[in-house]
C-alpha cells in the first residue's frame, strides 16, 4: 500500500474531523481525493503539520488529526517532546512512514536505515504510540478518534510511491478561511 | 517584576490568549508570570520554529497567539514565518528579548543583534521597540494590530530595559 492508497482508504475518518495536511504530495494527493473544507493543506514550512495540529488542538474540541510524513517528523522531531508533554486528547498524529522523501524524488529517510519513529515518539513522552501496517491504519485511527480521554501517536508503515497530481488550486486564504468557517469562525463565506 | 507584569498586562490587553516560551534569562520573570496565570493557555516548548507552527495552529482555532523568544529565535524561524504565518495571513505576536544590546555582557550575542532588525525588516514585520518603561504603554495597540494586518508583529524589548527587572 502506498500513500494514495492508504489517504483513499482514510477517508471515512478523516472527512468527518479536522485535519491538517503534511506539505507537496501528501496534501496534494489528499485534494485530488477527496477535497474537503475541514482539509488544511500546507503550502509551505515543512516539518510543522504535527505543530499545527496540536496549536489547534489546544484550542478548540473537536478531534484535529495531523497527517504528517516520515521526513518532514525528521526535520521537526523536538515537536515529539512537545505532543508527548503538551497533547490534549483531542490530538492524533498519523506518520505515514514510507522512508522516502515522496515529494522530492523518493530519496530515502533515515526510517528506511536505523531510525525507529515509534521508540523516539515512546522516549519524547508521547502515550498511545501504534506502529501498525497500512491496512491496519483505519481502525486504530477510529480508535484514537474514538477515545475521548487520550492523544495518540499513530506511525503507519507503507510502500513508498506516489500518484502524480496537480497542484492545489485554491489560494491560501481561501484553504484558510473555509478550513475555519468549517470550525464555526468564519460566516462570511 | 514589574515591567513583566506590565508588558503581560498589556500584551493581554490587547487580546493575546495564547503564549509559547522558549527561554532566556530576560523573559524570566514573564514566564514565571504565566505559569501562574490561569486566565490564558501557556506552554514553554523546545524551538522557535516549531512554535510558528502552534501559533498558526491556534490562530485557526480563534485565538491571538503571542510567542516569547530572544532576536535569535526569529533567525531559527524565517521560512516559517514568510510560508506559513504571511502566507496564510496569521497574526502572531513576537515578544522579543533583544540580546546582544548595550548592557548585554556577552559579546557573541551582537552578532545575531546586529542582523536582527533588517531581517523583520526584509520580512516586513512592523516592529516596536522598547527601550525604556514608557514605551510600554503602546504594546497593547500594537498587539491588536497584527490582527487588523493579519500578518505577524515584533515587539522587540532592549537588554537594559530588562535586566533590573
Amino acid at each position: 500500500m502506498n500513500r494514495f492508497e492508504l489517504l483513499k482508504l482514510l477517508q471515512p475518518m478523516l472527512q468527518d474531523n479536522l485535519a491538517v495536511c503534511n506539505i507537496g504530495l501528501p496534501s496534494q494527493e489528499l485534494y485530488h481525493i477527496n477535497d474537503q473544507p475541514n482539509y488544511f493543506y500546507m503550502l509551505g514550512s515543512m516539518g510543522l503539520a504535527s505543530s499545527i495540529g496540536l496549536g489547534l488542538s489546544l484550542s478548540i474540541d473537536k478531534n484535529v488529526i495531523s497527517i504528517d510524513g516520515d521526513g518532514s517528523v525528521l526535520m521537526n522531531m523536538n515537536t515529539l517532546a512537545t505532543i508527548g508533554n503538551r497533547a490534549p486528547n483531542n490530538y492524533t498524529l498519523l506518520i505515514i512512514d514510507n522512508g522516502s522523501y515522496g515529494s522530492t524524488g523518493d530519496q530515502k529517510t533515515f526510517t528506511d536505515e536505523k531510525t525507529n519513529l515509534k521508540e523516539v515518539a515512546i522516549g519524547a513522552g508521547c502515550q498511545n504510540v501504534i506502529e501498525c501496517k497500512g491496512s491496519e491504519t483505519p481502525s486504530n485511527l477510529n480508535k484514537a478518534l474514538d477515545d475521548k480521554n487520550n492523544s495518540y501517536v499513530i506511525i503507519s508503515k507503507i510502500d513508498p510511491g506516489n500518484v502524480v497530481v496537480k497542484p492545489i488550486p485554491i489560494n491560501p486564504i481561501t484553504i484558510r478561511d473555509r478550513f475555519r468557517k468549517s470550525i464555526g469562525l468564519v460566516s462570511y463565506l | 517584576m514589574n515591567i513583566s507584569k506590565t508588558i503581560i498586562s498589556y500584551l493581554k490587553e490587547g487580546g493575546v490568549d495564547f503564549f509559547l516560551s522558549v527561554p532566556c534569562k530576560l523573559l524570566a520573570n514573564m514566564i514565571l508570570i504565566l505559569e501562574n496565570d490561569k486566565d490564558v493557555y501557556y506552554s514553554a516548548i523546545p524551538r522557535e520554529e516549531e512554535g510558528m507552527g502552534i501559533c498558526a495552529g491556534a490562530y485557526l482555532g480563534n485565538k491571538l497567539p503571542c510567542i516569547l523568544m530572544q532576536n535569535t529565535g526569529i533567525g531559527n524561524s524565517v521560512n516559517s514565518i514568510v510560508s506559513l504565518l504571511q502566507l496564510y495571513q496569521m497574526p502572531v505576536v513576537f515578544l522579543i528579548s533583544y540580546r546582544g544590546t548595550p548592557g548585554e555582557p556577552v559579546g557573541a550575542q551582537a552578532s545575531m543583534a546586529k542582523v536582527t532588525e533588517e531581517i523583520l525588516q526584509t520580512l516586513r514585520i512592523p516592529m516596536l521597540h522598547c527601550g525604556s518603561e514608557k514605551d510600554l504603554d503602546q504594546i497593547s495597540t500594537f498587539t491588536a494590530h497584527a490582527k487588523v494586518i493579519e500578518n505577524p508583529v515584533a515587539i522587540l524589548c532592549d537588554f537594559n530595559l530588562m535586566r533590573e527587572d
